[in-house]
């Protein structure tokens, strides 16, 4: 099974101390869900962005988008509907489509959504697994639980590579030059691909499982480390430097 | 001499998912490796010998489900009252398809994590896994990921764990499949170095390697079968339909028109390691053509970019220079998909539908110039050409089955030219020069992507290499 996550590179997140880039992760997570505003939170997912294209190249930061796409087209075709009181964008004849107020959540929606997305894939770009895993049990997590946690989080990228890969195939099985595809057929077409997917993922499960155990996890033997946190030497200050970060961006944007 | 592996009256049945039982894998099985044996089991598709080694890593039927009896003992223990972790020293396997078993997120990570799972210092990790990259030509590769290996450096990974463990059993499941000539030759010394107990498995027999072996194992009618290894490899041809005569040989191709698919002055690039850390890996493609009714093969050493050339021939990628012209026509990338199929050596990617039938009619349904009555005909007769069944479900199907309902999909989309990427890679001589010459039969043009030489000398053509970054034709 393939769950890289990671890519090389010298960029300023890569020297980041892990421990503190959990600390910035969990604190950029809650500070989306603050009473803060939309331009504030706008500015701050695309702040991330930035900092995601400067460290790890702008292809990370579209495959990354990419795979986040289908599901923002979901969100902001139908979560208008949810939020139909207030004043009225779109009308079909009484029938309101669209509100200023279901827009402007839509909007505040994916920009949650979006941020978070980058938080964390920048986190397991920027960091080796081995010392993603350490800095959770920094943090006080059993072995295991950080190893389900980076896991859970490196299936994102193999699921989006999955989908690539089938897509391409798609794309070769494509009937005669003459084939011409409407948004519907796109759509429809869709499906085989997510279906197919899905059987790549569920496949996957055992294959993992099965890896794992031959490596060894669950040995009476104290597991030990290769990889160490020895290298970054500016713990303390790294961790205030992430407060800060996130208290500023809080005291600025702030509703 | 004592066993290091000693299988007794081994019986395993899958467990169905549909309405009729599975037929037993095994029954009765015996099978006796003394300690410091070679042994080559070969066992032609379908005759479960993924699966057997499995059983021994006691990881089936813990997660691929199934009926098992009967008793193993790894060096004189009961396997089942063994976890599989406990085997991390006693027996380790190597996949026949290596992405199935990479886990970290990178290839130093990758050896890393079974040492660390002994407890090994920092220091006696570092030294093992800085050797055992050394050996295996893969030091600049320690911080890639899985995703931008090519077959035989993944192959190679799994080898380096295997070294670096050390375990006393090795269980290779298709060893030399994706490895070029000098990583095999790498490898069947380490195999003569090592001194351990090596099981191999596989569903071709390579000559060049019989005097690795103590001993040549067939694995058929559900047991393991032992006798002269002459009669032996004769009954292994036989099962295999390798005493057939080559199909390719006797083909008259019906060549309704001829073209010819040219690359010129083509400079292949790909990111070695995403970031910016690493400088891209190129290829030079000054010219390669292949035209209509032929086969060309194309090989070269692991990672120097046959696939990365094949992505790039069916439209996949962009060059960075140059362009591929068919019929002297440059095409672009959406004509080439179109034009150009291709094989891709995992059948997984391609297939994806409920029913065989569906499979095939996918892509011809798509084109309103054909009558429905005519798509029923078409793809009945795809069915019948490439043994398969229409109401079978891929992905329950085996492996070479997969591989014939991928190649039967490109048969029906019936495109000029064909690129089968590693196609022979666990599949038996004769099923691979089938689906050649069935997708060769209407005149379409094919490069054959391939490591193994003798399967390269059954197809007579011309042959491309890949030397110094540089394709040049032999």
């Amino acid at each position: 099974m393939n769950i890289s996550t990671y890519i090389s590179g010298r960029g300023w997140l890569y020297r980041l101390d892990p421990r503190a880039k959990i600390l910035l992760m969990l604190l950029l997570c809650v500070f989306f869900f603050l009473p803060i505003s939309l331009a504030g939170l706008l500015i701050t997912v695309a702040l991330i962005v930035v900092v995601g294209w400067h460290n790890t190249g702008k292809r990370n930061v579209w495959a990354v988008f990419r795979s986040i796409l289908p599901m923002l087209i979901f969100m902001v075709i139908f979560s208008p509907f949810s939020g139909r009181g207030g004043t009225p964008l779109v009308q079909i004849r009484s029938f309101t489509l669209l509100t200023k107020e279901g827009a402007l959540q839509t909007l505040r929606l994916a920009g949650r959504f979006i941020g978070i997305t980058y938080v964390c894939t920048l986190l397991f770009a920027t960091t080796v697994m081995g010392e993603v895993i350490l800095a959770l049990r920094f943090w006080r997590l059993p072995y295991k639980a950080a190893l389900v946690i980076t896991l859970s989080f490196t299936y994102i990228p193999f699921i989006a590579e999955s989908f690539d890969r089938i897509s391409e195939s798609h794309r070769l099985r494509q009937a005669g030059p003459d084939e011409r595809k409407n948004y519907i057929q796109r759509l429809k077409d869709l499906m085989p691909t997510l279906t197919s997917v899905l059987v790549v993922a569920l496949r996957s499960i055992p294959n993992l499982a099965m890896s794992l155990e031959m490596r060894g996890l669950g040995r009476d033997e104290k597991r030990t480390s290769y990889h160490s946190l020895d290298s970054y030497t500016r713990l303390f200050t790294d961790l205030l430097i992430s407060i800060i970060m996130v208290t500023l961006l809080w005291l600025i944007f702030k509703a | 001499m004592s066993a290091s592996l000693s299988i007794s009256r081994l019986s395993f049945t899958y467990q169905s998912w549909g309405i009729r039982p599975n037929d037993p894998l095994f029954a009765n099985l015996d099978l006796r490796v003394e300690e410091g044996e070679r042994v080559l089991i070969l066992a032609p598709f379908d005759k479960g010998k993924t699966t057997l080694a499995k059983i021994i890593c006691g990881v089936c039927p813990k997660y691929f489900p199934g009926t098992l009896e009967g008793k193993i003992a790894l060096f004189g223990k009961d396997l089942s009252e063994l976890q599989s972790w406990q085997l991390l020293t006693e027996c380790g396997y190597v996949s026949q398809n290596p992405a199935e078993q990479f886990i970290a997120t990178t290839v130093e990570g990758e050896i890393a994590f079974p040492l660390e799972s002994l407890g090994l210092s920092r220091e006696e990790m570092k030294t093992r896994i800085d050797r055992c990259l050394a050996r295996w030509g893969l030091t600049e590769l320690r911080g890639a990921n899985e995703e931008e290996l090519s077959g035989g450096e993944r192959k190679r990974v799994l080898l380096a764990i295997q070294e670096a463990i050390g375990p006393k059993l090795w269980l290779l499941d298709e060893p030399f499949d994706d490895l070029d000539p000098r990583w095999r030759t790498q490898l069947r010394q380490t195999l003569i170095e090592k001194g351990k107990t090596v099981v191999v498995f596989a569903s071709r027999y390579l000559a060049e390697f019989a005097d690795l072996f103590d001993r040549t194992l067939l694995l058929d009618e559900r047991r393991i079968i032992e006798m002269e290894r002459e009669a032996l490899l004769a009954r292994f041809a036989h099962v295999g339909g390798d005493d057939l005569p080559n199909p390719m040989k006797t083909q008259q191709l019906s060549l309704a028109s001829s073209h010819q698919l040219q690359a010129r002055n083509v400079v292949v690039e790909r990111q070695r390691h995403r970031g910016t850390a690493h400088q891209p890996f190129v290829l030079d493609v000054e010219n390669f053509t292949l035209n209509s009714g032929e086969v060309v093969t194309l090989t070269g050493p692991n990672g120097s970019g046959k696939s990365s050339f094949s992505r790039l021939l069916c439209g996949l990628d962009e060059a960075k220079g140059g362009a591929v012209f068919l019929d002297d026509k440059e095409m672009s990338e959406r004509q080439l998909n179109r034009n150009i199929g291709y094989l891709f050596q995992n059948p997984d990617f391609q297939i994806f539908l409920p029913t065989v039938e569906e499979e095939l009619s996918w892509s011809l349904r798509r084109r309103r110039e054909i009558k429905s009555s005519e798509v029923t005909r078409r793809v009945k007769e795809a069915a019948e050409l490439f043994d398969l069944v229409l109401e079978d479900t891929p992905s329950t199907m085996s492996y070479p089955k997969r591989k014939a309902l991928q190649a039967a999909v490109y048969y029906l989309l019936d495109r000029p030219f064909y690129i089968l990427d590693e196609l022979d890679s666990a599949l038996t001589y004769h099923a691979a020069l089938t689906i050649i010459a069935r997708l060769r039969e209407r005149g379409a043009g094919i490069l054959l992507i391939t490591h193994d030489h003798v399967f390269a000398k059954h197809v007579e053509g011309r042959a491309y290499t890949i030397e110094a970054g540089r394709l040049v034709q032999r």
